[in-house]
């Protein structure tokens, strides 16, 4: 009869719905509260990230501390998650040079409450904290952890390599 | 040997106990969607958003969709993570978004002494309808807009201040 056909894929509808559901419920707290996938593209952490693209693993478990490589939003744009390493952290005197390819003028701040500074690995070509200033903790999202893409360069995203 | 023949008999209630338990998990899983995306019930208190807000504290029902669109105005009473301290959440206003100019008393009390201020790009200015008592941007500047988690619909408690805000 008709009306059986659409009870039954009425009821198919609902199962795959709920299923559908479900997996996303999942996926949703692991990516919220444990770890989530990150595209870093850019020159800004050269050497550490790659200019044309990185997939990299990113957790949200710990808290970050000085050297983590974090993912935030930025607060110039909400819209943009860029990727930078913690170098200073609330109460730190930071010191850097404000126009580094003109001159050597440095300014020292000291990083207010509640907030870190962020800089790129590759000073020379870097939007971060020097340019937006310090980044409140409520917008970082993540520490990176791993590199899972190129695979060639697949590992531990870790500590600045000294060239 | 024996203690398997125990364990054999503990399956069937140990399956029962796992469906039990992923039904409550699943169930679970669907308030913290609710709760964190669509719309949540926050208690507020506190002097800052007199007397928009009591002192003594209010629920209040917001929703965390608008501000993913880009939907908050000016005039719009949104919860704001603290940018001094990352684990406490505040209520406030929103005065000025990206590129309006503000003026400002630096201390109200005193009445003189304006400072005038243009909000950067990306930035909001929050302040509490309070000026007396307000910590806000007056106090710590512009906010990123990111730092904004949801926009206040109405008053749910007291039962005698139920309605929107305004």
């Amino acid at each position: 009869m008709a009306s059986s056909f659409w009870n039954i894929a009425y009821q198919q509808a609902m199962r795959s719905g709920v299923f559908v559901a479900k997996v996303y419920s999942f996926l949703h707290v692991t990516t919220n509260y444990l770890a989530f996938p990150a595209y870093a593209f850019g020159p800004s952490m050269i050497p550490t990230l790659h200019p044309s693209g990185n997939v990299v693993l990113a957790e949200r478990i710990s808290k970050p501390s000085r050297g983590d490589v974090v993912v935030f939003q930025s607060p110039e744009d909400p819209n943009k998650l860029p990727t930078k390493r913690v170098v200073g952290l609330e109460g730190d005197s930071v010191s850097f040079v404000v126009g580094p390819g003109k001159n050597d003028e440095s300014r020292t701040i000291v990083v207010p409450k509640g907030h870190v500074w962020v800089e790129g690995d590759y000073i020379q070509n870097s939007r971060d904290s020097r340019i937006f200033g310090p980044v409140p903790y409520g917008l970082i999202q993540g520490r990176v952890l791993w590199r899972v893409w190129p695979f060639q360069d697949f590992g531990p995203i870790g500590p600045p390599t000294t060239t | 040997m024996r203690w398997l023949r125990y364990l054999n008999q503990w399956r069937g209630t140990a399956k029962e106990a796992l469906e039990q338990v992923s039904i409550v998990a699943k169930f679970l899983c669907l308030i913290h969607v609710t709760d964190r995306y669509i719309i949540s019930s926050t208690h507020v208190q506190g002097p800052s958003m007199l007397p928009t807000l009591n002192l003594t504290g209010d629920v209040i029902l917001a929703e965390h969709l608008s501000h993913r669109f880009g939907k908050i105005g000016l005039g719009d009473i949104v919860l704001v993570r603290s940018p001094t301290d990352p684990t406490r959440m505040v209520t406030k206003r929103i005065l000025g978004l990206e590129g309006h100019r503000l003026s400002f008393s630096a201390d109200p009390l005193v009445g003189d002494g304006s400072v005038s201020v243009v909000v950067p790009k990306g930035h909001v200015w929050i302040q509490g309808d309070n000026l007396y008592a307000s910590t806000d941007s007056r106090n710590f500047g512009p906010v990123p807009y990111s730092l904004i988690e949801g926009k206040a619909l109405l008053r749910v408690w007291p039962p005698r201040f139920f309605g929107s805000l305004r």
